[in-house]
């Protein structure tokens, strides 16, 4: 025990470890195939087994928080797409509506429809990145083959109506850049019977795989207290059974409109915050199908002036992004350009906790867990 | 020249020349069946169905350079690649591919070619311990492990073949499936023996030294070249001998349908039967997770090892009744 | 809202801390509270007992002092706050990172932002910024463009004019 509270000591200052003992540093990252990016995790290890995990973030930073400062709201809007490239939509949809909240803009009614719409859809992409990646973390190459194979058939349905396959810049202040037309409506209902037709094939391929419910089940746990202290969000703290989401929490757009479920987990392990996601997408599906049959027509953009106007104070938008929580906190003195802008990501909270959590565990396990976090580096950097 | 050693000098060249097509036609196999499975065409590009591919893909390998990392042990780190190839090829030595298709008959081709395999696990812990990283380090603490685990089930379950025949000779044992496969009366032994199998060629859900999402690639992390070809050579060829030993032992070795020149012409059954189980192996690999660790180990010592004890008891009981 | 509310808001006001309940329509929460940086731990301990979370800390640039924000929302409901604390006049800021462990990192992220001492904080080195940008401080304002405390809050009465404001201020 000693030697571990010296060990950590020393480890403040990443010297080696002491001679004496027998645990050694593992660099996990920036450049390693589950890290997802340029995450690195210093791994204090006891043979195989991790005795200290501790991430090392910044090296996608690049100061968005800043950026903003210097910017109109059109002209930081590319910026929102570029911190979750995986569901890039629910950040321009924070990002939108915090001025319109501040500003105290009308939007169109068809224009939150279409917002609903295409960001589920980008919230069942994530879903579906995520498990091919965690899979893949657990050495299954297959899924992520077949789950790309439906990401396809959306990102093809939003790019129609976007203008691009990833980093989306299509809402705007007072609706959307774009109007929707038949054919995505069409397209849209096609994905929809194929995707819950898809499902089947995920349960056999992995949900009912023996050595995934075994390599998964009580592996990562999150205790609900343990969630709260952190300030975990997101299908994360759904997997501990905690039924928070901000879609339903502090209701925003039309989400009151449309009847869905949370789907929670109970014991908080990575096989739950598995089960968890793939349940949000069924969920998806049935607020996206009831969208489209209570679309209802109109302008797609409302009126909104050249400049905008902000009164001074401050005013802050919480959405629910694929990954939890998403909070704009705007500060504004008066004008057209922010005087501050705080952006909370969920993945930063949820990520802070595997120091806690990952103590003590094997480097499997490690990199089982670190998949169930769904984490996207460049929205923790910024 | 004597005929003897020109005869043992064709052999040579034709064994190696089989491990490097072997090596081809299996990779062929791999990325194309993989392909398949995760609805992609895969090869395509180079010749017809990119049949070429793996040919352009040696001579890429052939032309890399061979990057020894800086605090490694040159030596060991230049050796370790030919430590894993040459035993290899040695098991196609005494392999029985038809009657009359086998370069060299010996008593204890079984002995031997177990022998052979298991020389692998050294080149592994020589790699691993030159590179001079940590992932490699790791990736050959695990291969060992594992290696030394897995060949106790996977003899004990032979055993309960040999039981039966009384000989280590492959023709033999071949000679003995005369009315039926060894695989109807050992299914538990040739199931243990597969397993095994998978576990000591280190393939998926097995892979754990070269687990590239938790170790990037294992023990062989900073080959480069021919340096890593090597090793890929030998698992490809580890493959296909772990498979043929199944072949022989439980599956009649070459015999099937009598074709004309029966002799000789019997390796078309052997070569049906082993890539048949190499197909399996890849199917396998390309549709599950991989274990962990401990699982890893719980399952050898746990079950297949006991279970395997238990079939070579009740096979020594039923041989000395009958 | 946060089933217990009632019971929190008593808590804090036990602190003697003014707790301004907000419109949310208009500013996205629900209760605003202007600490002293003495009584953030004390803060920070009610809403840990009453299930509230952590979700961001995040500072603020204005003169007279670098403002320190707090937000917490709730599992529960619909119940966000946020704390505004004035760092002290030495530029620090207890920690709340032993009490919300969340905190950690958005300290440490606030403190190669803004320069500001977290006071008993186990590990403050930093996070985002490599070792060499340390003196870097990103998010200070400059001279010309720092602003006061007063003009970037809400005017306090509805009808009240920013001018209006600004005159009682000065």
């Amino acid at each position: 025990m000693e030697i571990l509270a010296e060990n950590r000591a020393v480890h403040a200052d990443l010297e080696p470890a002491a001679p004496c003992s027998n645990h050694y540093y593992l660099n996990m990252g920036p450049q390693h195939p589950s890290t997802h990016g340029v995450l690195r995790v210093l791994l204090e290890m006891d043979g195989e087994y991790v005795v200290d995990p501790q991430p090392v973030l910044g090296y996608g930073h690049r100061m968005h928080e800043k950026m903003a400062e210097h910017k109109d709201w059109m002209a930081f809007m590319p910026n929102t797409g570029r911190m979750d490239y995986a569901a890039a939509l629910p950040y321009n949809h924070g990002y939108v509506a915090l001025f319109e909240r501040l500003c105290g803009i009308e939007v169109p009614a068809r224009a939150e429809y279409i917002r609903v719409i295409t960001s589920e859809l980008n919230r069942i992409v994530s879903h579906h990145l995520w498990i091919g990646a965690m899979l893949l973390d657990m050495g299954a190459f297959t899924p992520i083959l077949y789950t790309f194979d439906d990401r396809e058939q959306v990102l093809d349905i939003l790019e129609d109506v976007t203008g691009s396959r990833l980093t989306y810049c299509y809402f705007r202040v007072g609706g959307v850049c774009k109007d929707i037309d038949d054919r995505f409506v069409e397209k849209t209902r096609a994905f929809i019977k194929r995707q819950r037709e898809r499902f089947d094939i995920y349960n056999k391929l992995v949900t009912g795989n023996i050595i995934f419910i075994k390599r998964t089940e009580g592996v990562g746990i999150i205790s609900p207290e343990m969630a709260r202290r952190y300030g975990v969000t997101g299908p994360v703290v759904r997997g501990s059974g905690i039924a928070y989401d901000v879609r339903k929490n502090e209701p925003y757009s039309v989400y009151p409109n449309f009847d869905f479920d949370i789907p929670v987990g109970r014991n908080g392990d990575s096989y739950d915050r598995y089960m968890v996601r793939l349940l949000e997408m069924e969920q998806s599906l049935r607020i996206i199908e009831q969208a489209l049959d209570q679309l209802p027509d109109g302008p797609f953009l409302g009126k909104v002036p050249k400049k905008l106007k902000m009164p001074t104070g401050d005013c802050s938008f919480a959405v629910e992004a694929a990954r939890g929580e998403l909070t704009y906190y705007l500060v504004s003195g008066g004008g057209d350009i922010p005087y501050r802008l705080k952006i909370r990501v969920p993945s930063y909270s949820n990520l802070s906790v595997l120091p806690e959590l990952c103590q003590g565990m094997l480097l499997s396990d490690l990199v089982a867990a670190m998949g169930s976090m769904d984490l996207v580096i460049p929205e923790i950097d910024r | 020249m004597p005929p003897e050693l020109l005869r043992m000098i064709i052999a040579a060249v034709l064994v190696v020349a089989f491990v490097f097509l072997n090596a081809m036609v299996l990779g062929y196999m791999e990325r194309k069946v993989s392909a398949h499975i995760q609805r992609r065409p895969g090869l395509m590009e180079v010749g017809p169905h990119g049949i070429l591919q793996l040919l352009v893909d040696g001579f890429k390998l052939i032309g890399k350079q061979l990057v020894v990392p800086e605090g490694a042990n040159r030596f060991l780190f230049r050796l370790a690649p030919i430590l894993s190839f040459a035993p290899c090829v040695l098991p196609f030595v005494v392999m029985p591919f038809a009657r009359k298709l086998q370069i060299v008959s010996m008593d204890i081709s079984l002995i031997f070619i177990l022998a052979m395999t298991s020389i692998n696990v050294i080149a592994i812990l020589v790699a691993g311990w030159a590179s001079n990283n940590k992932y490699s380090l790791f990736g050959t603490f695990r291969s060992v492990a594992q290696a030394v685990s897995y060949e106790i089930p996977m003899l004990l379950s032979l055993l309960s073949v040999i039981l039966m025949t009384s000989t280590f000779s492959l023709q033999g044992i071949i000679a003995a499936q005369k009315y039926y496969w060894f695989i109807l009366v050992q299914p538990l032994a040739f199931i243990i023996y597969f397993i095994s199998g998978l576990a000591e060629t280190n393939r998926a859900p097995f892979d754990m030294p070269e687990a590239e999402s938790e170790l990037t690639a294992g023990f062989h992390t900073e080959y480069s070249g021919m340096g890593f070809s090597f090793f890929f050579l030998a698992e490809y060829a580890n493959m296909f001998t772990v498979c043929s030993i199944a072949t022989v032992l439980f599956l009649g070795g070459w015999k099937g349908i009598p074709l004309p020149l029966g002799d000789y012409t019997g390796i078309f059954w052997f070569m049906l039967k082993v890539y048949g189980l190499l197909f399996v192996m890849i199917w396998v690999r390309w549709t599950y997770p991989r274990v962990r660790f401990d699982q890893l180990m719980t399952f050898c010592w746990k079950y297949l090892i006991p279970f395997a004890l238990a079939n070579l008891l009740i096979t020594a009981v039923l041989v000395k009744l009958i | 809202m946060h089933p217990d509310t009632e019971k929190l808001i008593n808590a804090l006001r036990g602190l003697s801390l003014t707790v301004e309940a907000c419109d949310y329509q208009q500013r996205g929460y629900h209760f605003a509270i202007d600490a002293e940086s003495g009584k953030l731990r004390a803060l920070a301990e009610v809403m840990l007992e009453h299930e509230m979370f952590l979700a961001f800390v995040g500072g603020l640039h204005v003169k007279p002092a670098i403002e320190i924000i707090y937000q917490f929302a709730t599992y529960a409901g619909a119940c966000r706050f946020v704390v505004r604390v004035a760092v002290a006049p030495d530029n620090s800021v207890p920690t709340i990172s032993d009490i919300f462990q969340g905190a950690n990192w958005h300290e440490r992220e606030t403190r190669d932002f803004f320069g500001v001492d977290f006071t008993g904080h186990p590990n403050l080195v930093p996070l985002i910024l490599a070792e060499e940008d340390v003196d870097l401080k990103p998010l200070l304002k400059k001279e010309e463009a720092l602003k006061d405390t007063a003009e970037v809050r809400w005017a306090a009465p509805v009808e009240a004019k920013p001018e209006v404001e600004k005159a009682e201020q000065g």
